[in-house]
């Protein structure tokens, strides 16, 4: 008992730690409390506007708008790694795109984007997708290369049609990528709508942060900040318990 | 013959896109805010003679390249820490799992009030951003290293430092590279909001002047540069790390992406 509660400590002093620290900074005086308002302050901000389901709201905008991209792209990234895996021909013609696209900084687009979709929800989760689609379809591609060729074979062998080996060995031999690919992505998509919605939106938790942060109100940021970091939390992890379902022969 | 028919083809899609893109263009059947290949390439001469291109592209490189240096340093030196020492470990490991999912770019107002409009706001969030990707790739490329390779230098005698220099870090390279990349991503993300957000230098300054004065062969102009930029530093990062890991890479499918 004794053991575990030291373990615990040892593990997680150093949130407590930084927030007395914090707390010590803001009320000597050493830093400007108007822009680092003490945790107090921050928390009383926080139980304010979501107990007045201020954030609650911009939140939900965020998050809906982030899962949607990120859906989007898992639908229809993962058929399409796996399309370009599979075949000579869609290998050839989209590899370019995939493998130089990758490295190149897509947010740039987004004032194009503005432009066709309007500056509202479905240019964010338009851009979304797009972001999502990179990471989600190069790390599955590699997966779904990376699938054993014997596994097929002895499958074949044994008098497995094309979609009984496709469902029953490949898909799952490359369940593990998969979920890599969504695991990068999931986190890009909070990144991009948080911020293109900084960018220019009068909804969402982006928008929170700038319009409060134009209006000196640094404890309504940070608790915004705060609520996306538990949304970030929640996500992955909802991600991970997912992954545990769906690849329960490799354990955790 | 096979390898030809590869090549040919890898190049229809991109070659298909621009081709169309260009007829549509001048023909006036696509929206104004979708300015064609050739007058983006004019829009780019333009800017290259009078010169505003070079001052926005050394103001977005000085920028991005002084942050990512920040950025990744840090990273390497408290992740290797955090890998060797627990209590390093410890003292980060809760904090950085909770700010990880936080995008950097949420604490852009408080940057630019500390540190103003200018070169120096941008480049604290961008080591700041930069921070996170290689401090987790360097500390799990730390503990990841095979423990056998470590106990039989050990055995040997060599001194803690040289089993850190010369069997921890060769070890943890591979991964640590992979975090620097991402880390190079981050920073190039960060560094656009940084300029549309709050600049008065920089690509991303070009990117909304053209959407001001609807100089839209502008707007693009600004982000094939920023897109341009952004492939070429992942191009050197990746022959730096060809040439540090130099025997390393071989049977990975690195080549491709690479």
């Amino acid at each position: 008992m004794i053991a575990q509660t030291r373990e615990l400590i040892a593990r997680w002093y150093s949130i407590p730690l930084l927030i007395a620290l914090w707390q010590l900074a803001v009320s000597s005086g050493l830093v400007e409390s108007r822009l680092l308002p003490g945790p107090g302050r921050v928390w009383d901000a926080l139980v304010t506007e979501v107990g007045n389901g201020v954030l609650v709201y911009h939140a939900g905008v965020t998050l809906s708008r982030a899962l949607a991209g990120f859906l989007l792209a898992a639908l229809l990234g993962v058929p399409f790694a796996m399309a370009m895996a599979r075949s000579r021909l869609v290998r050839n013609l989209f590899e370019p795109i995939f493998f130089f696209g990758y490295p190149m900084p897509k947010i740039a687009l987004f004032p194009v984007f503005t432009y066709i979709f309007g500056i509202g929800t479905p240019s964010k989760i338009a851009f979304t997708f797009l972001e999502c689609l990179y990471p989600i379809v190069v790390t599955c591609y590699f997966g779904f290369r990376a699938v054993a060729t014997r596994l097929i074979w002895s499958a074949e062998n044994f008098g497995a049609g094309r979609a009984t080996v496709l469902r029953r060995v490949i898909v799952p031999a490359a369940m593990p990528s998969i979920f890599a690919g969504l695991r990068i992505a999931l986190p890009v998509a909070i990144i991009v709508v948080v911020i293109t919605e900084m960018i220019g939106d009068s909804i969402g938790l982006g928008y929170y942060i700038t319009i409060w942060s134009t209006r000196f109100t640094f404890a309504n940021v940070y608790a915004a900040i705060i609520v996306i970091g538990i949304c970030g939390l929640a996500l992955d992890q909802a991600l991970l318990l997912l992954r545990r379902r769906a690849i329960y022969w490799q354990g955790a | 013959m096979r390898i030809k028919a590869a090549s040919l083809q890898h190049w229809i899609v991109p070659i298909a896109v621009l081709a169309a893109w260009e007829i549509f263009g001048r023909a006036g059947m696509l929206p104004r805010y979708l300015s064609f290949p050739s007058a983006i390439l004019a829009a780019l001469w333009e800017i290259t003679l009078t010169g505003e291109l070079f001052t926005a592209l050394a103001a977005s490189l000085y920028r991005v390249s002084i942050g990512f240096v920040l950025g990744t340093a840090a990273g390497i030196v408290v992740g290797l820490g955090a890998g060797m020492l627990p209590g390093v470990r410890h003292f980060f490991d809760p904090l950085v799992s909770f700010l990880y999912s936080i995008p950097k770019v949420a604490f852009l107002p408080v940057f630019l009030l500390l540190f103003g409009l200018g070169h120096a706001s941008k480049i604290a969030i961008i080591a700041f951003s930069g921070f996170f990707p290689v401090f987790i790739a360097a500390r799990h490329a730390v503990l990841s290293v095979d423990r056998l390779l470590i106990w039989t230098a050990r055995n040997m005698g060599t001194p803690g430092r040289t089993v850190f220099l010369r069997v921890v870090v060769p070890a943890a390279a591979p991964q640590l590279f992979a975090g620097v990349r991402i880390g190079l991503a981050h920073a190039f993300v960060v560094l656009f909001a940084a300029e549309l957000i709050g600049s008065k230098a920089g690509l991303g300054t070009i990117i909304s002047y053209g959407e001001e004065w609807v100089r839209f062969d502008l707007m693009f102009a600004g982000i094939v540069c920023f897109a341009v930029l952004g492939f070429v530093s992942d191009r050197i990062l990746l022959a730096v790390r060809a040439r540090v890991l130099k025997g390393q890479m071989l049977g990975t499918e690195e080549r491709v992406t690479g």
